[in-house]
């Protein structure tokens, strides 16, 4: 079962490479927390640690439910065309997505011996959702998808914890979240107000600002 | 209480004296460019006439015009004190007499007045460093008989003089005219009593500074300190016929002359020479 | 936590000093200035900042020692921003923040290094750690201390700060900074140079001393060419610091070469400096601030007459310039006499190529000396003196009570340093004397007379009797006749005014001329012309060069730009450029711990 999710996380980790419309990608930011989620859960139950489970909880209630529904308001509010604006177009994106899974793949290797094979995997399925959450934020051109790849970012590092053995501070994780929670929604609002006054979310016109 | 009395015969003498040595200065300079020339005792009949005279004070000065002659005066009889034992003192006092008079020259509103002042505080500051490393020189030396050390430190200490003095060649006692006078020139808006009071302080200075001389020149045993005044008096009258004025900007060079002069006193006070 | 020692009594007398006076003086100088709201604020950042000083000289821990440093730094930082509309104010500032940052870096990096030794930062645990060290990382100590608290200090080169933030701070202030804060960089040169890290080699001593010849010559010819009363008192600042090191280089070449008493002796000159520096600095500043109260400027060339519309404050500047000039019976006589007799101590007990650098020592200082009292002459002559040179000056008026109080205090302060010198010099060797650990004789209460030369003694209050009778006896034997006001003589030209008087520039244009070797004067004329053969008028500007700023700072600046710009190119603007950046540097790293 966990090899099932780990590879849909995978999977629609490289399909983000892919997709040009900014509903699409709040879509599939969506799946994968749901598989994470599911992932932690069964991470929780194997590990019999009840902190995992308020982790899962959490990661359903709100990068699952909340946060995307919020997004969806901010779509619609902002009334733009929702093409995603790509710098690097989508087949090059996806060379590149899968250079960062072989890195990571080689990342993980490194750091953990070959028996372990479920870890290994883990780790390097952590590491590249990182490493995809920090490309799609360098490589388009709206603002909200900065956004979604930080929150990415944040995915992958809660899957890394799931694998950690005794697991991540619980405190961490829970700071990790309020964090999460809070620039989502200062991040949202700014966004909703870059919008306003300048009329489009387009990050790349902030070049004017060359020192 | 014999200390006392001493103290009170030394500064009685030096300022009775001054006078005369001024005097005598003029006298012999007279007499080498082969003039008749006043008298010995005419400084004393100046001073007697000036006193005579009514005190003109300039409308725009304060009071600082007015107390410089007697700060002056103070000060110059304050360091024959110290002539014996506290040498580094003496600088100091005498750079209070100068600090006032040159105060007082700018006091009068008149450009004679400022170009006086900041000659002769730009000659001092160049005086001061060889008059303290003579003193220094002389602090080192080993002992009270005649040495190299004495010799350097006399040279240094004789263009020292013709600096404080304001002899040729660095300031002229004989002239008033703006391109040439330094000490003249703080002196120019002063009349009567005061200016009695500050010329005789200057020449209560002048004998102060030969009284110094003498003593190195001269150590216990070789020979009078009359005679060492004497000799002096007649080196200042030679320097002053045979020599020209120099340029202002030249009379560092003459003061650094002397600062290295001192120096090689110490060297040689160093060595034990 | 707290280090009660005879050294920060003694730094608290310093600080309070002159602060007392000048609280009383802000409170006259701040009428009618600010809205209440500002004044309230600056009164208390000033209160913080003296609390500053005074804690800092009693901390026992270079942690919290530290701590307020930087506190103090910030206070006076706000401070001399308190006009902050004035562009120069904010410049000046900055320049001083800046700098002092500079050197606080050294002193945390000198820190931090006696810590990995001792393991604490308690001063009697960093001392015993500083005798473990080995020679060479105790030099380097040496030189980081030199330079963080050089840097504070004004010490030539690191003295560029100075002419630019005490002109701008509010003159009581000004009187503070340059009274009390200079001196607390000493006092952590003293602390932990002698105290914790102990005088190792010769070098350090002689090091400090050439340094603080540079430093007198330089403050004091830098300060007979400016023309600005608070920029003219502030190089003065530069050439006292330097005076002060002479004594404490003393101090260090005689505890490295053994001998304590006369270490004791060239410590109590410096102390015995630092002190009355305080007070005729504070005296100054506040005189000065009288005078921009009195006329709205500082400027010397604009000022003229002014004795007799503000005579309280000629009077107190006078005091102040007769202090700073070394002109018995006042205080600066004392400590500079204090000093040439530790020099000349010195020369006999020391080998001879040593002595002969003191004897050049010796001619340093007697050089400043005299440019100084040739700089006051100048700074007073021709601001209170004669007649008054713009409408400005003619329209003075005397300060109000408040101000002159806080004047008479610091002045009755310099004379009283000067009159009870033996009191002093009694205090102080208790403090020399915890320092170089040495014994001193105590001198008589009259006179001050010094061991181990016991002919050598002098007596301010002797002097100053002396001085007096002769004063009278002037008076009674030569005065009470008839006297008459006149004209000044002028060559029998009938129109005397403000342009017959000399000038300041005139009066330093002799220094200018001989030490034409360091200025680099410069001169610029304009002539402006009605036809081709009536000239209107005809413009004159004369200027030095500042070659520590010229050749120095804007070199190291510029070199700083230029590296910057080529830095620039990578700034393109682009978050997208700089994300890629991140996940590059991530790249690399993965790839890295391969290889490495």
């Amino acid at each position: 079962m966990i090899w099932l999710l780990l590879f849909l996380i995978l999977l629609i980790t490289v399909e983000t490479a892919l997709v040009t419309s900014l509903p699409a990608l709040l879509r599939n930011f969506r799946y994968q927390s749901m598989c994470l989620a599911l992932l932690t859960l069964l991470a929780a139950y194997r590990e019999t640690s009840p902190e995992l489970y308020v982790i899962a909880g959490l990661l359903f209630s709100l990068k699952v439910l909340l946060i995307p529904h919020l997004f969806n308001l901010l779509i619609k509010r902002i009334n733009s065309n929702n093409h995603l604006g790509l710098f690097l177009n989508a087949q090059f994106s996806l060379l590149f997505v899968v250079a960062l899974a072989m890195i990571s793949w080689y990342l993980a290797s490194l750091v953990i011996a070959p028996p372990a094979y479920l870890e290994q995997l883990t780790l390097s399925a952590a590491c590249f959702v990182v490493l995809t959450g920090i490309f799609l934020m360098a490589s388009r051109i709206k603002a909200l998808a900065q956004v979604i790849g930080l929150l990415l970012a944040e995915n992958g590092i809660f899957l890394a914890a799931t694998i950690i053995p005794g697991g991540m501070p619980f405190f961490v994780e829970i700071a990790l979240f309020f964090d999460v929670l809070v620039s989502v929604m200062i991040l949202g609002l700014f966004i909703y107000r870059i919008n306003a006054i300048f009329t489009h979310i387009d990050v790349s016109k902030l070049s004017g600002l060359r020192g | 209480m014999t200390k006392l009395l001493l103290t009170i015969l030394k500064i009685s003498l030096v300022v009775g004296l001054a006078p005369l040595a001024s005097g005598l200065i003029a006298r012999i300079k007279n007499n080498l460019r082969l003039r008749r020339g006043q008298g010995i005792l005419q400084p004393y009949r100046n001073l007697w006439k000036l006193c005579g005279k009514e005190d003109i004070i300039p409308e725009n000065s304060s009071w600082i015009f007015q107390i410089t002659p007697l700060i002056v005066f103070a000060t110059s009889v304050t360091a024959i004190l110290f002539l014996t034992d506290n040498l580094l003192a003496i600088i100091f006092i005498l750079a209070l007499g100068r600090f006032f008079l040159a105060l007082a020259a700018l006091d009068a509103g008149s450009a004679f007045g400022g170009m006086g002042s900041s000659r002769e505080m730009f000659i001092s500051s160049f005086v001061e460093p060889a008059a303290c490393l003579v003193i220094f020189a002389l602090y080192l030396t080993p002992g009270s008989t005649w040495s190299l050390t004495h010799l350097l430190a006399g040279l240094s200490l004789l263009i020292v003089i013709l600096a404080e003095t304001t002899r040729l060649p660095i300031d002229n006692q004989e002239t008033h005219l703006e391109l040439t006078m330094v000490h003249e020139a703080m002196l120019l808006d002063y009349s009567g009593r005061s200016l009695a009071l500050l010329e005789f302080s200057a020449q209560i200075k002048q004998l102060f500074w030969f009284c110094l001389l003498a003593g190195i020149i001269c150590p216990l045993a070789l020979l009078p300190y009359g005679f060492c005044l004497l000799f002096i008096i007649i080196v200042i009258a030679f320097i002053e016929v045979g020599i020209a004025k120099y340029r202002l900007f030249k009379v560092p060079d003459l003061l650094v002359f002397a600062v290295i002069l001192a120096l090689l006193a110490i060297v040689s006070a160093l060595l034990g020479v | 936590m707290v280090l009660l020692d005879p050294l920060a009594f003694f730094f608290w007398a310093v600080i309070l000093l002159v602060s007392l006076p000048a609280l009383i003086y802000s409170i006259g100088y701040f009428k009618n200035k600010f809205t209440r709201a500002k004044l309230l604020t600056t009164q208390l950042i000033t209160l913080a900042f003296i609390a500053s000083m005074l804690f800092l000289v009693i901390a026992a821990n270079a942690f919290v020692f530290l701590i307020v440093w930087e506190l103090m730094t910030l206070f006076s930082y706000l401070l001399v921003l308190t006009d902050s509309e004035n562009k120069a104010a904010v410049n000046a500032a900055s320049i001083y923040i800046v700098m002092t940052h500079i050197g606080t870096a050294f002193l945390i990096a000198a820190f931090f290094l006696i810590f990995k030794y001792s393991g604490s930062f308690d001063f009697t645990a960093m001392s015993a750690a500083c005798q473990t060290m080995p020679p060479l990382l105790r030099n380097w100590l040496f030189i980081f201390f030199l330079i963080g608290f050089g840097t504070k200090a004004g010490i030539v080169p690191l003295h560029i700060w100075l002419p630019y933030a005490h002109p701008q701070a509010p003159s009581h202030i000004s009187a503070l900074m340059s009274g009390v804060m200079i001196k607390t960089a000493l006092y952590g040169l003293i602390r932990f140079v002698f105290l914790v890290l102990g005088i190792g080699s010769l070098w350090w001593g002689i090091t400090v001393l050439i340094l603080a010849i540079i430093s007198c010559l330089v403050g004091v010819i830098y300060a007979l060419m400016e023309h600005d009363l608070k920029k003219l008192l502030a190089y003065h600042s530069v050439e006292n610091i330097g005076i002060i090191l002479l004594g404490l280089g003393l101090a260090m070449v005689f505890t490295s070469l053994n001998l304590a008493s006369l270490s004791a002796l060239a410590m109590i000159a410096g102390l015995y400096h630092l002190i009355n520096h305080a007070a005729f600095k504070g005296l100054l500043f506040l005189g000065a601030g009288s005078v921009q109260k009195g006329t709205g400027t500082l400027e010397i060339e604009k000022l003229g007459g002014l004795i007799k519309k503000m005579p309280w404050t000629a009077a107190f500047f006078l005091v102040g310039a007769m202090g700073i000039s070394a002109l018995p019976p006042l205080n600066g006589f004392v400590s500079e006499w204090l000093t040439l007799q530790a020099f000349f101590s010195g020369a006999m007990n020391v080998p001879g190529l040593l002595a002969l650098g003191f004897a050049l020592g010796v001619a340093a200082l007697a050089l400043t000396s005299g440019l100084a009292a040739a700089c006051f002459v100048k700074a007073f002559g021709i601001t209170f003196l004669a007649l008054p040179r713009s409408s400005s000056a003619g329209q003075a008026k005397e300060a109000p009570a408040a101000m002159l109080s806080g004047m008479f205090l610091l002045a009755a302060a310099v004379v009283g340093l000067g009159l009870l010198a033996p009191i002093i010099f009694n205090l102080l060797a208790g403090v020399a004397v915890s320092i170089c650990q040495a014994q001193l004789q105590t001198t008589g209460l009259f006179s001050l007379v010094l061991q181990p030369n016991g002919v050598i003694a002098i007596s301010p209050l002797f002097i100053a009797i002396f001085l007096g009778a002769g004063l009278a006896a002037a008076y009674l034997v030569f005065y009470g006749y008839k006297v008459r006001l006149g004209q000044t003589w002028d060559c029998g030209y009938y129109r005397t005014d403000s342009r017959n008087e000399y000038t300041a520039t005139a009066f330093s244009k002799k220094f200018r001329i001989s030490f034409g070797f360091f200025l680099f004067p410069f001169r610029k004329t304009e002539k402006i012309k009605d036809s081709f053969y009536h000239v209107k008028s005809f413009i004159y500007r004369t200027n030095t060069t500042n070659i520590f700023e010229k050749y120095a700072y804007n070199a190291v600046l510029h070199l700083l730009y230029r590296i910057a710009e080529i830095f620039k190119r990578a700034q393109a603007g682009s978050i997208h450029l700089y994300l890629s950046y991140i996940l590059a540097t991530l790249l690399l790293l993965i790839i890295l711990v391969k290889i490495l």
